[in-house]
């Protein structure tokens, strides 16, 4: 009996083992695991691939509080001041402006995280056999993500194609770093196709991508006092000339169509990202460049509460529109425009709808009616250019303080008016023919032997096309005591390309950054490039932290 | 299996349960009797065994039985839930009445454990059963409301005051820095995912953000449950291994007993009668006085006094009645038994608009085949809820929470013009009555549970028990926002509408195999063994369209909403779909206790856990642990003692995990995204495994007096280690996390204490008192990055709404708690009356209660018994972030009405707004929970029997120094999937509320 009685136990005992051993699978459904991948999408991955490292330049470049914040509010051009309940935010814009930020910064790190995707999902098209197209495509999105990297960390790390992720990446920084991405951009120059149009890489988007190199390889070397090598601006010279004497670009007739829902046709467009007014699928939601400085009752009939009543700049850097010292700032002077050339504010409304000119807003705003709007608690809507010295607004007028700048012109373009401008059609201009001009004539001033000469007429020629008068000789790079001094190069830089994030490596390569401006006290060379975000440091010991951080 | 498929198998055994009510036996005697309790009431329900025999019968509600035995059988076993088991040697006679003693300490009370039960005195683990009886009683939706502060240790929280919604539950402390750290649920014996197919919404427009979550036990009906057991140390959890470390919560729901078929019924009515607590902003007048403390009144455009009066609060509020019906059909005998169970309850919220509908049928039977050597039990639950939810969104900014909008609202100004039309103050505040009506949003979830097992004798002493389960939850939710709703940019003037689905399936085949035996007279062996293998899907989906052409305009609206119509949106946003990787967990598992004359007990457990979502390389986990009693109250120099009447020392350790992390995480993976793209989205760590709880516990039980007084206290050391940690991937990566074990100890450890006492029991009156108390002391410590001895830092804790953007208010690092407050300083206000906040966050103090406690006490004088239970917890801290950026002084300006402690302050208007460890508040509070007061009317005329009417009420009051609606608050306010802590934000408020009702049998 007791034998009879294990043997039903044992025989028990396999049958709920027996019953057991099912392979442990995880079965996938939205998600491709990288096996399946290669084997089920075929020819045809390489592309998907591409298209989402094109997909990712939105993530780095549109949002306000992305690259664009780190390379204007740090600036004269641009500041956030806190508004009372609004903009404080930890003071994470007035740390970026007053040059007082850490490595623990939130916009630092995201701006790192989100350059670093591109950078990733770049590499990996070229782990899955693209084409020769596809990988210089590929190569020179990557190219793109290192060099904003280098010029605000400088450094950058990468990583092969197919690397261990789990693995730290090596790391470039200085000289080697610089060479790195040109000699990238050098290598798939013969494989971009010339007929792409400019949301996709084209030869004249690597060659305005090189000449940024070449032309601040020098600061880059050496932030504190940069030097500029003969042959590097020789470069920057004869790719700029080429791309000029290709006819392809014009100066468009009205700057803000640069700028509206349909600044893709634009003649002066190298390299954007597109965008569909009304469609919401990718679409990079650039209504946050006019919308972050709106006031809140900027639409009142549309949708009150709508603006954000935020971004603003500075009385100092508005003045240096002022050629020749004809005029500063007043409330009153609606003859300004036609004096300093039709950069600052727009000859249309945007829609017979909102009354809003695109430019600089400054004094008493009117809705589409010519009715002077208000504030929320009813004084007049009128943006005062004084803003707190601390950046902390707290008196009876905090909420109009600043000048706005809708550079981008708000897009209403749903007929229904409903929109306003949740999916806007304007796209992301990421390279201009104009910066192309500029460059070159920079670089002529840097030469060994400079021509000035040459350099103004380039300006003026851009002056004329912009309605401005013609600036005069002699045409000096920067004043080093007066970032905002209208009569210097790098005050013309500032007019034609201010909100299109040029502003801090200009100034950084002038040697200006750590001179003293509107609401900065003080600085630190130091603060001539961003920090190694901690959290990057902490998990890749190849990054080392920058010098004084 | 589908469910139809599951229905058609259950269908045999509704015929059979009407083929089996006749059985006879030859050669046997029948006894009757009546079953009482020591007052002389009788007991029904009790069960009368024979033993050595399969006889058995229960009592009714008169307490009478009667029982068919062999004429061999010489001994009969009483027992009934709270009473001392009795056994009676039968003799000649045909007639035995039999008074049973109460026993208050339950030490022979059976308890349901892992993959089995067990006498409560032969546990050698640490573990509480709450059984029906002790129940909180009142407005209850989902079971979890039936334990808070029954049970030491165990702490539950309600996340918002909207019915049905989610508790936080934590056993023993926070465990785990990850997911919700929620315990495993167990009903009937089978795992739940403990995911709800209630689609969750973020709306991510317009500043609407996400609403709390449905709590996944709704459609367990609460009148169904028998007990609930609390699984504490690791000697009861181990055996669930990679999902016990959470601590497991086993629900065991009522069977038949055999007897007559009976009925029982109850109905109850209630209402919410008011806010249990409320928040303090502006009255009125006090607004009016504020204005002019300000020089606000002066203003003489578009002046902030709107010159009328009115409460928000108030007005969106509802009071209305609250319906239970519930009812029960059972019956049987020893051969068959059936119970179906039928609950319908409407139970409006609080707030206006919200209600909570349910409908659960049950339908569980057991009966046995070949001489009883086969049993075959089954169970169906089938629930319907059907919820309208209001918005009161965890993280909304400015706008889109109905409780900032009725707390902003400026109390001078009424809602509607003279025409009836919603107000549009343009001040960023939406009109909270526009809000409730232009704000629908319906979700109904379906939800089966079913099981089926068998369970053969195959000796004496060895059963085989096969069991199938399948858990299916499908849910839609339709949720519209009507553009005639005014400052909602961009919805004003377009109308949004989401349609939303999900859908849950979890499978359960368990073998095991029960093994019990008299090693030798005085040593007694039982073992467990088994299989068990568990499958997982869950998919989501959602559809949404801006721009509608109707209901623009609140004068001309349509009945119909957008989601009927979602085609006339003239922007749909691209469809959402998503299925979640199919999991599979499989798993080895046994068990053995040995017991030396009732007074050394060992028992040791192991579980080896295959599962789909670990590493390549670790694609097993095995989790032992053993159990060691001394029961000295045994031992014979304590025979002769009459202090004592039970005294045992417990002592246990083991290893238990978690496996709270994303299947696929462990492989590279890629998504498809719009526009035709594809790019990885997952960083797989092949070496990813389950997290680890070490812990040990040690016990003492003791019970005095004939066990009038009885408690036990236990002291817990838990280590949680291979911390499940989500890490950025290491630049350049893709934007996915990569999940990594790291070697740090998250510790909890603590005391726990529970005292019970019968302190009168007399025949006309009894009066009993339970207390319990928990301390807990949370540490993480070696919180190290791989490698290195750099402390690693986590944020977390969003504090949300305008001015306060992208702060994160709490921390998880080294040698703090988890959570712990990471806030700037505040020194009081400058002369401009404008706050002085400190330049860098500083640790500001514990979100996790350090001591829980929780009381409960009942009177009975002749019929009429009061039950009164209340609890709380201390220690710790709250963030009010309601008070920081939703009723802040600088609202004023902007005409909006703000918190009475800061016009009160020397703050001025133009302060900014920013967090600081100004709004920390201590979080210490009494809750008076409960209190029931009942009339045992008894049997009423020939069919009515043991009815019962009572009268309950909930959340009476609470005694605490937190300024907000709820010191008993987790709004979650995750960052990145880390758990956030006692952070209160426009929660839905807590009512106080009340309840009559009647139970009676037929």
């Amino acid at each position: 009996m007791l034998q009879s009685k294990y043997l039903v136990i044992s025989a028990a005992l396999l049958l709920t083992g027996a019953a057991g051993c099912t392979k442990l699978k995880e079965s996938y459904s939205t998600t491709v695991p990288i096996n399946q991948a290669v084997s089920s999408l075929g020819p045809a991955f390489p592309g998907l691939l591409l298209t989402s490292a094109y997909n990712d330049i939105p993530g780095a470049f549109v949002g306000q509080d992305e690259v664009f914040s780190l390379e204007e509010n740090s600036t004269d051009e641009s500041l956030v001041p806190t508004r009372g309940g609004d903009w404080d935010d930890n003071g994470v814009w007035r740390v970026i402006h007053n040059h007082t930020w850490n490595a623990d910064h939130g916009q630092v790190l995201n701006v790192y995280n989100n350059l670093n995707k591109l950078n990733f999902d770049a590499t990996n098209v070229l782990q899955f056999n693209p084409s020769k197209a596809q990988a210089a495509e590929a190569r020179f999105l990557r190219a793109v993500s290192l060099y904003y990297l280098l010029d605000l960390y400088g450094q950058f790390p990468f990583r092969n194609p197919g690397d261990n992720l789990l693995l730290a990446p090596k790391v470039y920084s200085g000289d080697s770093a610089v060479l790195f991405i040109i000699n990238e951009l050098t290598t798939v120059l013969p494989d971009l196709n010339t007929k792409n149009t400019l949301t996709r890489a084209t030869p004249d988007a690597a060659n305005t991508l090189l000449m940024k190199l070449y032309l601040n390889r020098g600061a880059f070397n050496n932030r504190i006092t940069p030097t500029f090598a003969d042959a590097d601006m020789q470069q920057v010279i004869t790719l700029g000339n080429q791309i000029i004497n290709s006819g392809k670009y014009q100066y468009m007739a009205n700057f803000f169509d640069n700028f509206s829902n349909a600044n893709g046709s634009s003649t002066e467009g190298i390299f954007a990202y597109p965008s569909s007014s009304g469609l919401a699928v990718n679409n990079p939601g650039m209504h946050a460049r006019w919308m972050m400085g709106f006031h809140y009752n900027e639409y009142d009939g549309q949708a009150p509460n709508a603006g954000w009543n935020g971004f603003s700049t500075i009385s100092d850097f508005y003045n240096s529109f002022s050629v020749g010292g004809t005029t500063n700032y007043s409330l009153n002077d609606t003859l300004l425009d036609t004096r300093i050339g039709r950069r600052v504010t727009s000859n249309r409304q945007t829609t017979a709808a909102s009354g809003i000119r695109p430019g600089f807003l400054v004094g008493q705003q009117y809705d589409q009616n010519g009715v002077a709007l208000k504030d929320r608690k009813g004084n007049p809507l009128a943006f005062d250019p004084n803003i707190a010295a601390n950046m902390i607004e707290t008196g009876s007028n905090l909420e109009v303080t600043g000048i706005r700048v809708p550079k981008y012109v708000p897009d209403f373009s749903d007929a229904s008016g409903k929109y306003y401008s949740a999916n806007p059609g304007n796209w992301l201009m990421m390279m201009r023919y104009p910066d192309v001009v500029l460059m070159v004539a920079e670089a002529m001033m840097r030469q060994a032997s400079p021509n000035n000469v040459g350099a103004l007429t380039l300006v003026n020629g851009l002056r004329l096309a912009r309605g401005a008068k013609p600036m005069i000789a002699p045409l000096v790079l920067a004043n080093s005591a007066n970032v905002d001094d209208p009569n210097t190069l790098l005050a013309e830089r500032g007019r034609e390309l201010y909100y299109e994030s040029v502003r801090r490596t200009d100034l950084v390569r002038f040697g200006v950054f750590n001179v003293l401006w509107q609401y900065k006290p003080s600085d630190d060379p130091k603060y001539l490039v961003y920090p190694v975000p901690n959290q990057a440091l902490a998990l890749n010991p190849n990054l080392k932290q920058n010098p004084g951080y | 299996m589908t469910i139809q498929r599951m229905l058609a198998k259950a269908a045999p055994f509704l015929l059979l349960c009407v083929l089996f009510t006749l059985t006879a036996f030859s050669q046997t005697k029948t006894i009757t009797g009546k079953i009482l309790d020591d007052k002389g009431a009788p007991i029904q329900g009790a069960t009368i065994t024979a033993r050595g025999t399969k006889a058995g019968a229960s009592t009714g509600a008169d307490g009478v039985y009667h029982i068919t035995v062999p004429s061999t059988a010489t001994t009969l076993v009483v027992s009934s839930v709270g009473f001392t088991q009795q056994e009676i040697t039968i003799g000649a006679q045909t007639s035995i009445d039999v008074s049973l003693v109460a026993s208050t300490s339950n030490l022979n009370e059976v308890v349901v454990i892992g993959y089995g039960t067990s006498r409560r005195k032969d546990l050698t683990g640490s573990l509480t059963t709450v059984s029906a009886k002790e129940f909180n009683t009142g407005v209850i939706t989902s079971p979890d409301q039936l334990l808070q502060n029954k049970v030491s240790g165990l702490e539950i929280v309600n996340n918002s005051g909207q019915p049905g919604s989610a508790t936080t539950i934590k056993i023993r402390g926070n465990s785990s820095i990850r997911g919700t750290g929620n315990p495993l649920y167990v009903v009937d014996g089978v795992q739940l995912d403990g995911r709800n197919a209630r689609p969750s919404v973020n709306l991510g427009t317009g500043g609407f953000g996400p609403t709390p979550d449905a709590n996944p036990l709704l459609y367990i009906n609460p009148y169904d449950i028998q007990d609930i057991t609390i699984l504490k140390d690791a000697s009861s959890t181990a055996i669930y291994g990679s999902r016990g470390a959470n601590g497991v919560i086993v629900i065991t729901t009522k069977k038949a007993s055999a007897g007559p078929v009976k009925l029982d019924a109850g109905i109850s009515l209630g209402s919410n009668v008011g806010y249990m607590k409320k928040f303090d902003a502006l009255t009125t007048s006090q607004y009016r006085g504020a204005l002019h403390k300000y020089s606000l009144d002066t203003i003489t455009v578009n002046p902030l006094d709107k010159g009328s009066s009115s409460n928000a609060m108030d007005k969106i509020t509802q009071h209305n009645l609250i319906t239970n019906y519930s009812l029960a059909v059972s019956g049987g005998n020893e051969n068959g038994k059936f119970r179906a169970s039928l609950l319908a309850s409407h139970t409006p919220g609080f707030i206006k608009t919200n209600n909570l509908d349910k409908y659960i049928g049950t339908f569980a039977g057991s009966y046995k085949f070949l001489d009883k050597r086969l049993t075959i039990d089954f169970s169906l639950i089938a629930g319907h809820t059907n919820e309208q939810i209001v918005l009161a969104s965890n993280t909304a900014g400015s706008q889109g929470n109905l409780i900032s909008a009725a707390l902003q609202w400026n109390p001078t100004s009424p809602f509607t013009d003279a025409n009836g039309r919603y107000i549009d103050l343009k001040n960023g505040v939406v009109n909270p009555l526009a809000l409730l009506q232009g704000y629908n949003d319906v979700a109904h979830v379906n939800t089966y549970l079913g099981y089926i097992a068998a369970t053969y004798r195959i000796i004496p002493g060895l059963d085989y028990k096969f069991l199938y389960s399948i858990n299916q939850s499908d849910g839609t939710r339709n949720t519209n926002i009507d553009g005639f709703l005014q400052g909602v940019s961009p919805i004003t003037g377009a109308g949004f509408g989401v349609i939303s689905g999900a859908s849950l399936t979890s499978q359960v085949i368990d073998h095991t195999l029960n093994y019990s035996t008299n090693l030798t007279p005085d040593l007694s062996f039982s073992a467990l063994g088994g299989f068990e293998y568990i499958k997982t899907n869950f998919s989501n989906n959602s559809f949404s369209g801006l721009g509608f052409n109707f209901n623009l305009d609140q004068a001309n609206l349509l009945n119909a909403q957008y989601t009927d119509i979602l085609g006339n949106a003239l922007t749909t946003f691209p469809a959402s779909t998503f299925k979640d990787i199919t999991t599979e967990l499989q798993s080895y598992f046994a068990r053995a206790n040995f017991n030396y004359k009732d007074k050394y007990y060992l028992t040791g457990t192991f579980r080896a856990d295959g599962s789909s979502k670990f590493g390549s390389n670790n694609k097993y986990g095995y989790f032992p642990s053993v159990g060691v009693k001394w029961n000295i109250a045994n031992e014979d120099f304590l025979k002769d003692n009459t202090v004592f009447s039970g005294l045992g020392l417990r002592g246990t350790w083991g290893i238990t995990g978690s496996q709270d992390f994303p299947a696929g995480s462990a492989i590279d993976q890629f998504s498809f995204g719009t526009f035709n793209s594809n790019s990885q989205t997952n960083v797989g760590n092949p070496a990813l495994k389950w997290e680890q709880t070490t812990q040990f516990d040690f016990g003492l039980d003791f019970s005095f007096l004939n066990s009038r007084l009885f408690g036990s206290v236990d002291y817990y050391n838990k280590n949680t280690t291979n911390i499940l940690f989500q890490t950025t991937v290491i630049q350049p990566g893709p934007p996915a996390n990569e999940w990594l074990n790291l070697p740090g100890h998250l510790i909890n450890n603590g005391v726990e204490f529970t005292i019970g006492a019968a302190i009168i029991n007399k025949k006309d009156l009894t009066w009993d008192i339970s207390y319990n108390m928990a301390y807990n002391h949370n540490l993480l410590k070696d919180f190290y990055a791989a490698g290195s001895k750099n402390a690693l830092t986590i944020n977390t804790g969003q504090i949300n709404g305008q001015g306060v953007s992208g702060t994160l208010g709490q921390i998880i690092t080294n040698n703090q708690p988890v959570d712990e407050f990471y806030l700037k300083s505040f020194g009081g206000f400058d002369q401009k009356g404008g706050q002085i906040i400190g330049a860098n966050p500083t640790y500001a103090g514990n979100p996790n209660p350090k001591t829980l406690y929780g009381a409960s006490t009942t009177v009975r004088y002749k019929k009429v018994t009061l039950t009164v239970n209340g609890g709380g917890s201390g220690g710790f801290l709250i963030y009010n972030n309601t008070a920081t950026s939703v009723t802040n002084l600088s609202g004023i300006l902007q005409g909006r009405n703000v918190d009475k402690k800061a016009v009160d302050s020397k703050e001025q208007p133009s302060s900014g707004v920013g967090a600081s460890q100004r709004f920390l508040e201590s979080g210490n509070f009494f809750k008076l929970r409960n209190a029931n007061l009942s009339y045992n009317i008894g049997n009423i005329g020939t069919y009515i029997k043991n009815a019962n009417v009572y009268v309950s009420g909930s959340n009476l009051f609470v005694i605490t120094k937190f300024s907000g609606f709820d010191p008993e608050v987790n709004i979650d306010k995750q960052q990145a999937g880390y758990p956030s802590r006692s952070i209160e934000y426009i929660p839905y408020p807590t009512p106080r509320s009340i309840q009559v009702g009647l139970n009676f049998s037929l």
